[in-house]
């Protein structure tokens, strides 16, 4: 799960990227408008972190380019500006939730969680699959009702694949989720966690489409 | 509040009607003592005509009827009149032959020698005045003497110009209601400004109406509301740096926040003191920030610097330099003074400027990459002191320089370090000291910020300092 953060106070944005890097997100910062809408650009990201008052170029405007260009990034706006006027205008220019500083860094991981849930057009908070649950505010994964014990890598796949069920996801895609900027994977590092999971939840589970990528199995 | 009542000038329609009523009273006091006097003076020249006919009349009486003058005697006595009606004082006679001896005489008369020179007297006889009018025949036969009491005389004239003024009295009474009441009417539109400009408030300060106002109160009305307009500006931009200065503070707490809740929700012990070390970082950047507002809202309201005292501005370029550098805080780059002889000296707080360079020197290392070189400069343009910091760096985009000391602003490429209140500070610190702010990007690359003294620099008495 990849978030983009774009924040232009230095000691604030280290404290959000720590506290997702904590949930087990992979996270990519940049500090002004220009460096947004470049990462936008050029990555994926399932829900983008976004301030409003930035150097060059505002938040909103941001935004609004983000739209115009049909992309339906999930973006909560975390500001400063906390009158109902900036709210609705953030709300209404595209952004999916608004919070506002100073906040409780739970209650962000909350709305972030709920933000990729819609997103993903779950109505569950939990995401299952033939016998496996995800839950993700308590980053906790059970199989058939047993909690399995897994590493923060193997839970970022896992969600990937459970966020989307029917879909096949590139090795690609799959690095882009597990991995923030600077951070280079190794080339058969996916291989190794679909490895991983599999000995936890059975061979079947994921299934290798050659040449394509990867897909969770039809459930039986 | 007591002291504001005692203080104030009486209201403006008491001293109206005081001065008016007393004008009124100056003009018809004389006027009515005048008057007085006049009708006194009048009745008496009256009865003293009154008292020559009836001397004239007994002569001609008496002339022919002699014989008969016993008769006359009692039927005089009966005509000569009361005496109860004021304005008929009785008149008493004595009538007699041209060697004095008397014929005839009232019962009341003086009994005044009769033989006095012709014409009007005052005299006191028996314990009375009287006004007595001697008049001889023509022929010299006959003299009469008439009499009439001196008090009953002063009675009558007294009655009749009593009679005269008192309508004075009556009317001023109703003049000075009539004043009072046109004054009231006249100050009326005051009343109706005192209520609209009483009807201000911090909340609503829009300009007084012009139009229903009388012209003598009109410069008022527009010097009210030019003060109305400068009070609204001062204050929405009072408001306005409130709101900057809580939405500026918000952003540190918001990070220490995050960055506490990462501590101690995170298990891993680096992760956790890098977290704790931003926290401080944090809790120093809002203490610092703090401060700044501090040093703003002090030197708010200082009209002049505090301490005057004569300033080497050599000497301050020197010092903020060596302190730059000893704090090690210089950054790899390189701190110079360019200062001429002989020394420019100029009257300001000491501390004061010497916090203004370090925050420009300070800026100036923040905003330049390491290895520019940072000049101290000080000079005189046209006689006009100087003091600037000029670095090499990248310079600002020319929009951006009348920008620059605005509180709270931060350039497209400055990272959110600062407080955004550093050269508001300078800027508020020049203008005590009659100096100005200037900004430029330095031809051939680099940022030049001055103080520009508006006044001359005043003739040193030191030989060799002309200009």
């Amino acid at each position: 799960m990849r978030i983009l953060v774009v924040e232009d106070d230095p000691l604030l944005g280290d404290g959000i990227c720590a506290g997702l890097k904590l949930a087990d997100y992979a996270v990519d910062w940049v500090q002004d408008g220009e460096g947004a809408r470049l990462a936008l650009l050029d990555h994926s990201y399932d829900a983008c972190i976004l301030d409003l008052g930035l150097p060059g170029c505002d938040g909103l405007a941001v935004l609004r380019d983000l739209r115009a260009r049909g992309q339906n990034t999930p973006v909560m706006i975390l500001t400063a500006r906390d009158t109902s006027a900036d709210k609705i205008a953030g709300l209404d220019n595209g952004a999916d939730d608004y919070l506002t500083k100073p906040f409780d860094l739970p209650e962000l991981l909350a709305r972030l969680r709920a933000l990729l849930r819609r997103a993903s057009g779950a109505v569950k908070p939990t995401l299952s699959h033939g016998g496996v649950v995800l839950d993700p505010a308590a980053k906790r994964v059970t199989l058939h009702g047993e909690p399995v014990p897994i590493s923060a890598r193997e839970y970022a796949l896992l969600f990937d694949l459970l966020r989307h069920p029917r879909q096949i996801r590139s090795r690609p895609q799959l690095e882009e989720s597990l991995y923030a900027w600077g951070e280079e994977a190794d080339s058969n590092t996916v291989e190794v966690y679909i490895y991983h999971l599999r000995k936890k939840f059975g061979a079947d589970f994921i299934k290798t489409v050659r040449g394509l990528g990867y897909q969770l199995s039809e459930e039986a | 509040m007591g002291k504001l009542f005692r203080d104030r000038l009486p209201s403006l329609r008491l001293r109206l009607l005081w001065a008016t009523g007393l004008v009124a009273l100056l003009v018809w006091a004389p006027a009515g003592v005048l008057s007085y006097n006049k009708a006194q003076h009048e009745v008496e020249e009256l009865m003293d005509g009154h008292l020559a006919q009836t001397a004239r009349l007994l002569i001609a009486l008496v002339r022919d009827n002699e014989r008969h003058l016993g008769d006359l005697s009692a039927r005089l006595a009966e005509m000569r009149g009361s005496g109860e009606e004021v304005y008929e004082p009785p008149l008493e006679f004595q009538i007699g032959r041209g060697d004095g001896t008397v014929l005839l005489r009232s019962p009341d008369a003086p009994s005044y020698p009769l033989l006095g020179e012709a014409g009007y007297i005052d005299i006191q006889h028996e314990g009375q005045s009287w006004r007595l009018l001697n008049l001889v025949a023509p022929d010299g036969n006959y003299r009469v003497q008439v009499a009439q009491s001196t008090e009953l005389r002063e009675q009558a004239a007294l009655e009749v110009a009593t009679q005269t003024i008192l309508p004075i009295g009556v009317i001023l009474p109703v003049l000075l209601l009539l004043i009072y009441l046109s004054i009231r009417r006249g100050l009326r539109p005051l009343e109706a400004l005192a209520a609209d400009v009483s009807s201000r408030s911090p909340e609503n300060l829009s300009v007084l109406p012009a139009r229903a106002v009388p012209r003598e109160v009109l410069p008022l009305v527009t010097a009210l509301n030019g003060l109305l307009v400068r009070l609204g500006d001062a204050l929405d931009s009072e408001r306005r740096f409130t709101a900057d200065a809580a939405h500026e503070l918000r952003t540190p707490l918001a990070a220490v926040k995050v960055q506490t809740q990462v501590a101690l929700m995170s298990s891993d012990p680096s992760a956790q003191s890098h977290a704790l070390s931003q926290v401080l970082a944090g809790v120093d950047r809002s203490g610092r920030l703090v401060a700044q507002l501090l040093r703003l809202a002090r030197l708010d309201p200082l009209a002049i610097p505090p301490n005057l005292e004569t300033v080497d501005l050599a000497d301050l370029a020197e010092e903020a330099v060596a302190v730059v550098n000893d704090a090690g805080t210089a950054d790899g780059h390189f701190l110079s003074v360019h200062a001429p002889e002989p020394a420019i000296l100029i009257q300001g707080d000491r501390d004061l400027l010497a916090a203004a360079l370090r925050n420009l020197v300070d800026n100036a290392v923040r905003h330049t990459p390491a290895g520019c070189a940072i000049t101290v400069e000080v000079g005189v343009d046209d006689g006009h002191p100087r003091l600037s910091v000029r670095d090499n760096g990248p310079g600002v985009p020319e929009s951006e320089l009348p920008k620059l000391a605005e509180r709270f602003f931060r350039g497209r490429a400055v990272r959110a370090e600062g407080s955004g209140l550093g050269l508001a500070i300078v800027r508020r610190i020049a203008e005590l000291h009659g100096a100005r702010l200037e900004a430029a990007n330095v031809p051939g690359g680099g940022l030049m910020i001055s103080l520009c003294w508006r006044e001359s620099l005043p003739p040193s008495p030191s030989p060799g300092n002309s200009l």
